[in-house]
């Protein structure tokens, strides 16, 4: 388990990965561009200051000193003593400058060798591996067994012989605290030595220690400096702690946690004893822990994090208005590739008008924070029953199109037009309004077989959840395994029984992608979305787990949007090709005429690219279905079938189940 | 599953053993016990002095004086203490359920009260329940414990006084003389861990509230939450069983990590407290310079730490599955 344990528990915070962090100058300068513009980082960083400074010049600078005695005995804040005195006439305000000094000055020589030790244990552990890891980070766990209160004031109490100064417990304390930084450092590491510039400088023969200097530390820097913040403040609450026990700063010095281990019985009666020299650490590590907070952000600005439940989702999204104000701004952005000239911006109007399925009239998606422009004034439809295809490269508004379809858009999203299923309008819905459609007339696909599927739920619960959600109540386990068993059949997998109470991570990609499948069409959807569905699969199975989708998509005679960036892959599946780019719809024609006659240059070069890739060395691999069009353009390399190839046959499907 | 289970509990015994050696080394190189009786003045005789180094076993090498230690401890025996009368593993082993108590009660609480918060402020992400939460987290990250402790009980004796009931209980972990009869003496117990539970509670709370937080952010991020949406899901089921679950199961790693930080808390909660458990056992034996004691108590303190890890362990891999194929393999 390497996961890194940031000191005060506050890991979890510390950004996403390693690959986040700043690690050029520009982006240093942007960092502190964003801290500057943080009022948090701004209060918190002269809190430290403050405070950092009256420890230093506060004690020489007030009238009395920590060990003055005064005549005045137990008296609250005046004018003369602001902090009041203590039983025995110390003025409180000395002795708590005194103790600041000595906790800040133990808890920065805390934290600057635990910190070297850690970078340098972390930086070896990440950079060496084998032998030289597993001995530093056993050493990190068998540290952590053991309570670092107890250990430490064995410690202390040990080393009072010599006299225990500032240094040795300094020294003690650091010797604790080192793991955590050791761990975070160590995982950073880890992961930067997979990277191929640290292979290339290897290869290039820059000997080890020189790449830890020039490559690793920098790259650990940003999440050591936050750590570092951390590291005080636990030392100075450490620190504390231990002088409270008896066992760290000792009388006539005295230290913060002393301070208040001598009000322990007089809070209540002579509250400013015990309240001043508390709040001085609560005030000092709340600001630094906050500054480790802003410096957190400013290295590693969070994203925007979407939150699909969210009930205000809805709400966010009600732009209907001025929609064709917004999408024409966007069309002015710069963004859009503006249609050949003299064509109009084709509108997707080949289906009859009377009884689309899905229409969808002058859609944008825009993103105003980032102003990209995704979709663009885009009408599509659909009727009963159609096979199509949306084609475009990576970024061209394919899946945003869809996403917006189904009421799913990512957080920051803005949303014009219209979009209507079965004549309803689908733009203003709520969470349970949706659920009427969204797995139940409409069913979708996700790309990623691997990450769609619950990691903790078995096949079975999912087949559950559909079945149970769709007829809105419990369904008996032996009514779910038949279904479930009959659905997996129809998609090809094999021994379905017993993939039954598997778990998704036990099942290739291939088969849990047909599950994805299978699940899709439990409702008996009139609409399927496919997005890119077999992108992440392998080459091999990616033909076999097509054939299942068009078989199930046939035995329920739904309409599908086929979504892929491989012109190849839909020649025999779909009946119609719309191509997208930029968020606009460049072209849309039925799929013969368009690989005949492609008309807009984009179209022509995404072709171009099909006989290319069929070539390629890899052409004994399973063919893709390439429908050869009827005309000579159409890609005449491919060993392609002329039609959709009816569900596969079963001894095929048991060849992959054995093998992938 | 059984297997690797076998494999983790070996691993817990070396782990156990290493960490009984680095035990051992430390408390034995970090001074000579008899170092007061060696300065006393008028000087004591030389005789005395090796007869007291002969009883505590002084007088052999290290690694065969680590071989009886460790052989004794096997058996139970923790060697003798500097006050004669004192029977080690007696006084541990009654102390240990003292300071278990406290431990356990209050990490159950915690995690609780950590998981509730942690899934509201995740899922109601920068607004103001989040907001407020996250600011209340860093406070309580800033607060000493040992401060906390302090306010608590001179809280408690204060409404005490005024009311003039005893409403808390601020000393010890039972009434002095112990009250009898079952439900009686579980009701006084009960009644004593309050103040502690809340104090050792609190320090705790804030780091693994801002954990959960940021596992249910992870999990709401996940693609399987957007695809059970858009199965058609009930917006509780998903939640339930698609961002709350998943979201849980990081949290077990932290807190069998977090043991050893439970004890140190202890300790100083204890401390505050007046309680006869681990710490001031602990604490007393440090200002004697009672060796045997102080590694008996980081031997015990060192098993339940381990013992912890191992059930967190177990856990894991039983809650996730994805846990459990590392086990095929």
């Amino acid at each position: 388990m390497s996961e890194p344990i940031a000191p005060a528990g506050l890991k979890p915070g510390l950004g996403p990965g390693p690959a986040a962090g700043p690690a050029s100058a520009s982006a240093w300068a942007v960092a502190r561009h964003r801290f500057l513009r943080d009022p948090v980082a701004l209060i918190s960083l002269t809190v430290v200051s403050a405070m950092v400074l009256a420890a230093v010049c506060g004690g020489p600078l007030w009238i009395y000193s920590h060990t003055t005695i005064t005549p005045d005995l137990s008296q609250p804040p005046s004018a003369v003593h602001p902090f009041g005195t203590d039983t025995l006439g110390h003025d409180m305000l000395a002795l708590v400058l005194r103790g600041l000094r000595q906790s800040l000055s133990i808890a920065f020589m805390v934290a600057l060798p635990a910190t070297l030790l850690g970078v340098v244990g972390g930086i070896v552990a990440g950079f060496r591996g084998g032998l030289v890891d597993n001995l530093i980070m056993r050493l990190v766990d068998l540290i952590l067994t053991i309570p670092s209160m107890a250990l430490a004031s064995f410690l202390g109490s040990r080393l009072r012989g010599v006299g225990i100064s500032t240094f040795t417990l300094s020294m003690v304390l650091a010797a604790l605290l080192w793991t955590s930084m050791a761990r975070l450092v160590r995982g950073v590491s880890l992961s930067i030595r997979q990277e191929l510039y640290v292979d290339a400088a290897i290869l290039m023969g820059a000997s080890q220690p020189r790449i830890m200097v020039r490559h690793v530390l920098p790259n650990v820097l940003d999440q050591v400096i936050v750590s570092v913040t951390l590291l005080v403040g636990t030392a100075v609450l450490s620190e504390s702690g231990l002088s409270f026990l008896g066992f760290g700063i000792r009388p006539p010095d005295t230290s913060l946690g002393l301070l208040v281990s001598n009000a322990k019985d007089s809070a209540m009666t002579r509250p400013w004893t015990f309240y001043f020299p508390g709040l001085a650490i609560i005030v000092f590590v709340l600001a630094i822990n906050f500054l480790g907070e802003s410096l957190r952000r400013a290295l590693n600005p969070h994203r925007v994090t979407n939150d699909y439940l969210d009930k205000r989702r809805r709400r966010s999204r009600r732009r209907s208005t001025g929609s064709a104000r917004t999408s024409r701004a966007g069309g002015q952005s710069g963004r859009a590739v503006p249609a050949p000239p003299g064509e109009p911006v084709p509108t997707d109007d080949l289906v009859p008008a009377d009884e689309p399925l899905l229409e969808i009239e002058r859609l944008g998606v825009e993103f105003p924070a980032e102003r990209v422009q995704a979709v663009d004034d885009l009408s599509l439809r659909l009727a009963p029953g159609e096979v199509v295809a949306l084609v475009g490269e990576s970024g061209s508004g394919k899946t945003m199109t869809v996403l917006a379809a189904v009421g799913l858009l990512p957080v920051g999203a803005q949303l014009s037009g219209q979009v209507r299923f079965r004549g309803r309008s689908l733009t203003d819905l709520d969470y349970d309004q949706w659920r009427a459609i969204r797995g139940s007339q409409i069913s979708i696909i996700l790309q990623d077989p691997m990450t769609s599927l619950n990691p903790v739920l078995t096949v079975f619960r999912h087949f559950e959840e559909t079945l149970r959600a769709l007829s809105g109540h419990r369904v008996a386990d032996a009514e779910v395994r038949r279904r479930a068993v009959e659905l997996m059949e129809a998609v090809g997998i094999t021994r379905a029984p017993d993939r039954l109470y598997q778990y998704p991570h036990e099942l290739s990609g291939g088969m849990r992608q047909r599950i994805v499948i299978a699940l899709a069409i439990v409702p008996r959807p009139q609409l399927i979305i496919a997005d890119e569905p077999t992108t992440a699969l392998d080459v091999t199975v990616q033909a076999r787990v097509l054939d299942s989708l068009e078989a199930a998509r046939a035995s329920v005679g739904a309409a599908m949007i086929f979504i892929t960036h491989d012109l190849a892959l839909v020649a025999g599946l779909v009946d119609r090709v719309l191509v997208m780019k930029d968020g606009r719809l460049v072209e849309a024609a039925p799929v013969d005429d368009l690989f005949a006659r492609p008309r807009h240059p984009y179209t022509q070069t995404l072709l171009a690219r099909v006989p290319r890739l069929r070539r390629g060395p890899d052409s004994g691999s399973p063919p893709v279905w390439a429908q050869a069009g009827s005309e000579a353009e159409a890609p005449s390399g491919g060993p392609g079938v002329a039609a959709s190839p009816p569900p596969t046959a079963s001894a095929r499907l048991d060849q992959e189940a054995g093998h992938d | 599953m059984v297997r690797s289970i076998a494999l983790r509990v070996v691993n817990s015994l070396l782990v156990l053993l290493a960490s009984s050696i680095l035990i051992f080394a430390l408390v034995s190189l970090a001074g000579d016990p008899l170092a007061e009786l060696r300065q006393q003045d008028p000087p004591v005789s030389p005789s005395v002095i090796a007869a007291e180094e002969h009883r505590l076993g002084l007088d052999l090498p290290l690694p065969e004086r680590y071989l009886r230690w460790i052989a004794g401890v096997l058996r139970g025996d923790f060697g003798q203490s500097v006050s004669p009368s004192l029977d080690i593993a007696a006084e541990l082993g009654g102390r240990v359920q003292v300071t278990l108590r406290l431990v356990v009660l209050a990490m159950f609480v915690a995690i609780v009260l950590a998981v509730g918060a942690g899934l509201v402020s995740g899922l109601r992400q920068n607004r103001w329940p989040d907001l407020s939460l996250t600011f209340g987290s860093f406070v309580l990250l800033s607060l000493p414990s040992f401060w906390m402790a302090v306010l608590l009980k001179q809280g408690g004796i204060w409404i005490n006084q005024t009311t003039g009931y005893r409403v808390f209980y601020t000393v010890g972990f039972e009434s002095v003389p112990p009250v009898t009869g079952f439900w009686s003496h579980s009701l006084d117990l009960a009644g004593h861990l309050i103040l502690p539970t809340i104090v050792l509670v609190l320090v705790h709370l804030a780091a693994w509230t801002r954990y959960q937080r940021a596992a249910t952010i992870r999990a709401l991020q996940a693609d399987h939450v957007k695809y059970a949406i858009l199965r058609g899901l009930p917006r509780g089921q998903v939640m339930r069983s698609h961002v709350i679950r998943p979201s849980l199961i990081p949290l077990i790693t932290i807190v069998g990590l977090e043991m050893p930080g439970l004890f140190s808390g202890a300790i100083i909660t204890e401390t505050v407290f007046q309680w006869n458990g681990m710490g001031a056992l602990l604490l007393d034996a440090l200002r004697r310079s009672d060796v045997n004691v102080v590694l008996g108590w980081l031997m015990v303190s060192a098993s339940a730490v381990v013992g912890f890890n191992l059930l967190t362990d177990i856990l894991y891999r039983v809650i996730d599955p994805r846990m459990r194929r590392a086990d095929h393999v």
